[in-house]
């Protein structure tokens, strides 16, 4: 909570500054964003109050532009957009979620608009599309959550949720609800380490599967369980919050997604939408998601307190086109050694 | 039902004489049928289109695909034991309650009404966390069961059983508010009469009392019926890690999936959900060729039944129990959450704070902006609803041929399917209603407005028909024939008796838009986040304890309307009527 206060309190002053130095932060800017207009109707899974926040700050700049926000979970914008599809014209211009398998599966379908900003210059390659359908706006690892009432010894390793002292113990999201469960999945499933054996061995320890990383967060930090699986973000925030809780790194490495951002192929307002990623993936923008309690994505800035920056993590990493095209296999398999 | 052959015959008598006006009839009937095609029907249909097209060309390939695969049939399996298990426990704690309510003196009747309203409108989210802690290691179940002797476990919710019982427990006021009603206006004379001729009270109540409450239980229990089925939070919170799948859970996984398959598969559960929704119906009314109606009665609140003291106290007591325990724990689990400043910090003095609270309603703009529109949608939708579905009851009741049946089998189907999928087809259709013109309706609140009033219109017909079919057709005639016209009748004789049961209809059209979730998720735009957009909002950023704030205000401020209405009321029958409650 007080997080969110100086947060808020920061983002106001950052806005102020920007307001102030309007004339500088043109000129040093790298983006032409003047002249920017029109209205662009962009669709999310970001939490409400960081959508609002880049969306206000981006408005700061270009006051011309209008920005509709429509913001649900990763799977429900998908299904809006391919309903929009079916219906005949999709409304989105720009899109925002989850994972990179997500837009992989716009690009095969043609949906994506290719555009290589120059602010995406400052980011790994590995988290740029080269056809330049989509880029990665920040950090998200999977890491383990533990109680700490619960538990004195912390962990270092995965394997420690497939260890026979914390049978019945621990909680993971459901890929078959949730995308970035499911890219989590097919990820560590193709490590050297880890491989379709450690979901097998996370089956025989009587994991317990829930629905999202929400109830995750929910039932380690009332301990109901002791273990978890979970997006970092959440966990530092709990912690933050005062919630018993601890969030690890494994040794092994973590799976991130990394909110990509992409524009839709029949966007109406060509030049707006780039001006709005642009703004994103610039250095104003990931300064702001990392105030937002994000790791951000671009080189140079630094991570919020609690998580790791990008270069303090091992990154287990897969190819996102292979991903996509084993992404129903996966979860068929998946469902298999659960017993459905 | 029984007034259908004179009807019938009047009607053939009139109709020779006035051709033309039998024409224009038909062409009303036409012209009705299709409006509500269109707005009923055709969204539905293009989903089922997409079933059967596989790059633009028509194939069965989607079905011979998900008709073979075992899951596909498991799944069906469970949805039938679900849903079927749920309605029972759902009709059985409905009439227990409406019977009690309706007959035995107690006291305390206002304030157990709203309690067994609660249920039904605490988000199920909460419901579940609630139930899910109560039985916990932790909870005070297994507490109050290692005090007794032996090895006593509580029972596991993540289950087919814990399913069943939380959705029956989430729709049992369904059935009491259709039921209760009809149990009022039974008249007593019938009973006493049944009593003088020597039958038991347990013949009495078998062959006297449930024909004639037919109506209401099989309405309640209709209704019941679809909310099981298309619900999606219960059976995904506690069937996940059980590894049970429902029809609703299942879909979902399929719209989520990838590749152009995805919503064929979907569109194919859904039409397997669609015949179970209509079989449903069809069992319906062959039930409710059982019911009889012989004479109309005002309804009638004074008890029948008078218990010792001793019985009434313990009656009391072990409905006080269960109100609590079902309706209260829930809400004090949602009270609790909503006052600490973090998930599993202990429950004490100085981890508690009106933070949270400080945040929904001072610092956050979205939940006062989300709780007015939600008023609005709730409040428009019930008014819509109100005429067109007292109207399309109306019709229903007065001419029960195939054309009003069909009426009522379209009716069914947008709230027989689960939220998102119902919500696709409201893309589908109104997105681009003919091909190339985008009217401008989607992307702003009329598409939610819409969706409401196509997705809820069914409940104001049940409640509004369940009350026509307590009036015997003679009474029409009556006003009729003694020079009452059109208007006067109505409001005169018909409306006073036709109040209660179409009261329950727009209630609950109103609650259910007020809290509605799945649909609002994926239809609401920039300046027309509802409730339910904001509570998902916050669960899905983690932010429970804001949206637990946020549901308990929200399910405060319903008692407190009910209860303020429940004080009006009585006041105006005390005040207008000289009546002694």
């Amino acid at each position: 909570m007080k997080k969110i206060f100086y947060g808020s309190a920061a983002l106001c002053l950052t806005t102020f500054l920007a307001a102030c130095g309007n004339d500088e932060a043109e000129t040093n800017s790298s983006t032409k964003t003047e002249g920017v207009s029109g209205t662009i109707d962009f669709y999310t899974s970001q939490p409400d109050a960081d959508a609002q926040g880049l969306v206000d700050a981006f408005k700061k700049q270009n006051p011309e532009v209008e920005i509709s926000i429509f913001r649900s979970g990763t799977e429900e914008v998908v299904s809006k957009i391919q309903a929009e599809n079916q219906g005949g014209d999709i409304q989105a211009d720009v899109l925002l979620v989850a994972d990179s398998v997500t837009f992989e599966n716009f690009k095969a379908e043609e949906l994506l608009l290719s555009y290589e900003s120059p602010e995406a210059e400052s980011i790994d390659d590995a988290f740029v599309d080269p056809d330049g359908t989509y880029a990665g706006t920040k950090i998200m690892a999977t890491g383990m959550i533990v109680n700490t009432n619960k538990v004195t010894e912390m962990p270092d390793s995965w394997m420690a949720l497939t260890d026979s002292s914390t049978k019945g113990q621990a909680v993971m999201p459901s890929p078959l609800y949730s995308g970035a469960a499911a890219y989590n999945l097919g990820v560590m499933t193709r490590q050297e380490s880890l491989g379709w054996e450690f979901y097998e061995s996370l089956k025989a320890n009587d994991i317990t599967i829930t629905q999202g990383n929400g109830a995750v967060l929910e039932s380690v930090a009332t301990g109901e369980q002791n273990y978890g699986m979970i997006v970092d973000f959440l966990a530092a925030r709990a912690i933050n919050d005062g919630s018993p809780v601890e969030l690890i790194y494994p040794k092994e490495g973590v799976p991130v997604i990394t909110e990509p951002v992409g524009i839709l192929a029949n966007t109406e307002n060509e030049e707006a939408s780039k001006a709005f990623v642009d703004f994103i993936l610039s250095e104003e923008g990931q300064q702001l998601a990392s105030e937002q309690g994000y790791t951000p994505i671009r080189e140079g800035v630094e991570a919020p307190e609690g998580l790791k920056t990008l270069d303090e993590m091992t990154i287990l990493d897969a190819e996102a086109v292979e991903l996509l095209e084993t992404r129903n296999d996966d979860k068929a398999r998946f469902g298999k050694i659960f017993g459905e | 039902m029984t007034a259908k052959q004179p009807e019938d015959r009047e009607r053939k008598k009139r109709d020779s004489s006035f051709s033309l006006f039998f024409q224009s009839k038909n062409l009303y009937k036409v012209i009705g049928l299709l409006v509500i095609f269109v707005f009923f029907l055709l969204p539905v249909l293009r989903l089922v289109w997409l079933s059967f097209v596989d790059d633009g060309s028509l194939t069965m390939q989607y079905y011979t695909e998900v008709l073979n695969e075992p899951a596909t049939w498991k799944t069906v399996k469970n949805t039938l034991i679900v849903v079927f298990g749920s309605t029972i426990l759902a009709l059985v704690l409905g009439i227990l309650f409406s019977w009690l309510v309706a007959y035995v003196e107690l006291s305390g009747k206002k304030a157990m009404q709203l309690f067994i309203f609660l249920p039904f409108v605490i988000p199920s989210y909460i419901t579940t966390l609630a139930w899910t802690q109560f039985f916990s290691a932790s909870g005070p179940v297994t507490a109050m069961l290692s005090w007794l002797p032996g090895d006593l476990k509580a029972p596991n919710l993540y289950s087919i059983g814990g399913i069943i019982l939380l959705l029956g427990i989430s729709h049992y006021p369904l059935v009491y508010l259709f039921t209760v009603n009809v149990f009022r206006k039974i008249p007593r004379e019938l009973e006493e009469a049944a009593a003088t001729s020597g039958l038991s009270k347990k013949r009495t109540f078998w062959k006297i009392v449930m024909p004639l409450a037919l109506p209401g239980i099989a309405s309640g229990g209709l209704i019941a019926f679809l909310s099981n089925l298309d619900n999606f939070g219960i059976p995904a919170f506690l069937g996940t890690p059980a590894n049970i799948r429902v029809l609703s859970t299942y879909i979902y996984e399929q719209v989520v999936g990838f590749g152009p398959s995805a919503f064929s598969r979907a569109a194919v559960l859904s039409v397997i959900l669609g015949v179970i929704a209509l079989a449903g119906t069809i069992l319906q009314w062959f039930l409710l060729r059982r019911s009889r109606v012989n004479e109309t009665n005002r309804s009638d609140s004074t008890p029948r039944i008078y218990l010792s003291a001793g019985k009434k106290k313990l009656l009391e007591a072990s409905l006080w129990v269960f109100l609590l325990v079902t309706s209260l724990m829930p809400l004090i689990t949602m009270g609790a959450l909503s006052l600490i400043s973090a998930y599993g910090v202990p429950f004490k003095l100085e981890n508690l704070s009106l933070r949270n609270y400080e945040y929904v309603f001072l610092t956050d703009s979205k939940p006062l902006t989300a709780l007015s529109n939600s008023l609005q949608l709730a409040f428009f939708t019930m008014i819509i609803c109100l005429i067109v579905g007292t109207a399309v009851a109306y019709l229903r009741f007065k001419y029960p041929d195939w054309s009003t049946k069909t009426v009522e089998l379209f009716m069914t189907i947008p709230y027989a399917l689960p939220g998102t999928v119902f919500a696709l087809c409201m893309i589908f259709m109104w997105l681009e209603p003919i091909p190339g013109w985008n009217p401008g309706i989607y992307g702003t609140v009329w598409i939610l407005f819409i969706a409401y009033v196509t997705r809820f219109l069914v409940l104001q017909v049940r409640g509004s028909y369940t009350a026509f079919l307590q009036i015997d057709p003679s009474m029409e005639e009556a006003a009729r024939t003694s020079g009452a016209s059109g208007w006067i009748k109505w409001r005169q004789i018909l409306l006073p008796l036709l109040f209660p049961g179409i009261f329950s209809g727009a209630l609950l059209v109103f609650l259910m838009a007020l809290t509605e979730l799945t649909v609002s998720s994926l239809l609401w735009s920039s300046g027309s986040e509802t409730v339910g957009v904001v509570i998902f909002g916050y669960e899905q950023a983690g932010y429970s304890t804001y949206s637990t704030a946020f549901s308990t205000v929200l399910v405060l401020g319903i008692l407190f309307g009910g209860g303020m209405f429940l004080l009006l009321s009585r006041l105006w029958d005390r005040k207008v009527l000289k009546k002694n409650d």
